[in-house]
């Protein structure tokens, strides 16, 4: 994937350090610390309300944190800095949402062309003849004209994975990008999300998918109330789980 | 009474058209139209605008214009209108025509009204269509211009066209500060007949009424067309019936 020039060389893509955040007095993440290497695919799973979505918004800044620090390539995003340079570092990172949040407004093309073209200032019928491929990729190429509204749970997620590609980003996080379809439609999201890591690209995706874990992830991040409680390969988590409430999760799973 | 009503119009068709121009101020229907297609045309962009400023994170922008809002909404028009009429003169020191007196009080008004019903349909969109503009790229007024407020603004057509309606009917409290509009010129029609106030302010009704029907009208075509274009080929017909249903329960 392509990263600019004068990018520094920090060998980890993500690098999350002593990252807080509370929401009043309720503490969400404790200081929590981790890395995402470069290629690398890292799936985060643990119970419902640990931290999850919350920790995978705070690498792209959609939420605030209250101390710590994330970098992406070598830059803090949370830093104080102007809104321009949050917007370019963000235009960097892809994010696909639980609930697509496609727009509905706008052709299947045009939310997926938009905003190389209004953001990145590509013109508009390279962006658009960019488009037609991502949506070849997803395997939506007869769906160019399409609005979201016509569209199926698992189609629409497709092309929101294909509008965050036309960016162009290095890293893409998943904030569980299956869990609001239909069983029937999950595989082939998955099976898009698949052929990405396999063409090298590195993900942070919070699933509860547990075969896509086991087949695709690099690693585990295990995360029970607001700490990585244990990080590991999937064959070592799914095998022999070291933290105790690790193994009550799997155990749970298992019924 | 059918031929009172002809006679009138054959007589005063011309004053209730433009009132005393060019003899003296263009009036009657004329100037309800300039006046109301003025105050649309500023009223709208303000109350974006409004909206905007109502939404934002900074409350030395946020507060003002909230203050104002309310203040306005919770003020009878009328009393708005007289205010300024005695008001704006004192303060700039120089004569303001009636014109623009109530041309800035709808402005105002409306736009304050209108503000709120941008800002519903902007915050009934909810966070995800911002958080998915932001995680683009997208900067905070990108994100507005491109993905919130063409849907805001597009769910919101019903509202806003009642609003638009409401623009015109509020022109005619303009005669209380005299601006010779089409309410303005009928009155003087009824002065110099003296004995027949009945059938003078049916025509000035029929008339407001054809201009507000018409306005719906047109708006109800344009909006389904964008539902049709939106729908795609497949669900045309369900939501065209769907929006038709939404169109005549919301109709002011």
């Amino acid at each position: 994937m392509s990263t600019s020039a004068n990018e520094p060389r920090d060998p980890q893509a993500i690098r999350i350090s002593n990252v807080c955040k509370s929401y009043g007095q309720y503490k969400v993440l404790k200081d929590i610390s981790a890395e995402v290497s470069r290629g690398e695919v890292v799936v985060i799973c643990g119970p419902s309300g640990s931290g999850k979505s919350t920790l995978i918004r705070t690498v792209n800044r959609l939420e605030e944190i209250n101390s710590g620090s994330i970098s992406f390539n070598g830059h803090d995003i949370h830093a104080p800095m102007r809104t321009k340079e949050l917007n370019l570092l963000r235009s960097r990172i892809g994010f696909v949402f639980q609930n697509f949040n496609l727009f509905p407004h706008l052709s299947v093309l045009d939310n997926i062309a938009m905003s190389p073209i209004r953001v990145k200032g590509v013109p508009a019928a390279e962006a658009r003849a960019k488009a037609v491929k991502l949506l070849e990729r997803v395997g939506l190429a007869d769906k160019q004209n399409a609005y979201p509204g016509q569209l199926s749970g698992g189609q629409q997620q497709r092309v929101a994975i294909a509008r965050a590609l036309a960016m162009e980003p290095p890293v893409m996080l998943f904030d569980e990008p299956t869990s609001a379809l239909d069983p029937e439609m999950v595989g082939e999201v998955l099976s898009v999300m698949k052929s990405l890591a396999s063409e090298g690209m590195t993900m942070l995706c919070v699933t509860h998918e547990m075969g896509f874990a086991r087949d695709v992830a690099d690693r585990i991040w295990f995360i029970d109330a607001g700490q990585i409680l244990e990080t590991a390969t999937p064959d070592e988590f799914f095998k022999n789980p070291q933290h105790p409430r690790a193994q009550r999760f799997l155990a749970d799973l298992r019924h | 009474m059918i031929t009172d009503l002809i006679a009138i119009i054959r007589d005063y068709w011309l004053l209730l058209l433009i009132g005393q121009y060019p003899n003296g101020p263009l009036g009657g229907l004329a100037n309800t139209l300039i006046l109301s297609a003025l105050s649309i045309a500023l009223a709208f962009p303000v109350s974006i605008l409004l909206a905007l400023a109502r939404l934002s994170k900074w409350t030395p922008l946020r507060w003002p214009v909230t203050m104002l809002v309310y203040v306005t909404r919770g003020v009878p028009l009328l009393m708005l209108i007289l205010w300024c009429y005695f008001v704006v003169p004192l303060v700039t020191g120089t004569d303001v025509p009636s014109f623009v007196i109530m041309l800035t009080t709808l402005v105002v008004y409306q736009g304050a009204f209108l503000s709120e019903v941008v800002r519903a349909g902007i915050v009934s969109l909810g966070h995800g269509q911002m958080d998915a503009a932001r995680a683009l790229g997208h900067s905070y007024l990108g994100a507005m211009r491109f993905v919130i407020l063409p849907q805001a603004l597009y769910n919101m057509i019903p509202s806003i066209l009642s609003t638009f309606v409401s623009t015109i009917k509020d022109t005619t409290l303009g005669y209380v500060i005299n601006v010779p509009d089409l309410t303005f010129a009928a009155s003087q029609v009824n002065n110099q007949l003296l004995t027949q106030p009945f059938q003078v302010f049916l025509i000035l009704a029929l008339v407001y009424y054809a201009l507000c029907w018409s306005l719906t009208h047109v708006a109800n075509r344009i909006e389904r067309r964008i539902a049709r274009r939106r729908a795609g080929t497949v669900s045309a017909t369900i939501s065209e019936t769907a929006q038709a249903t939404k169109m005549i329960t919301e109709q002011p």
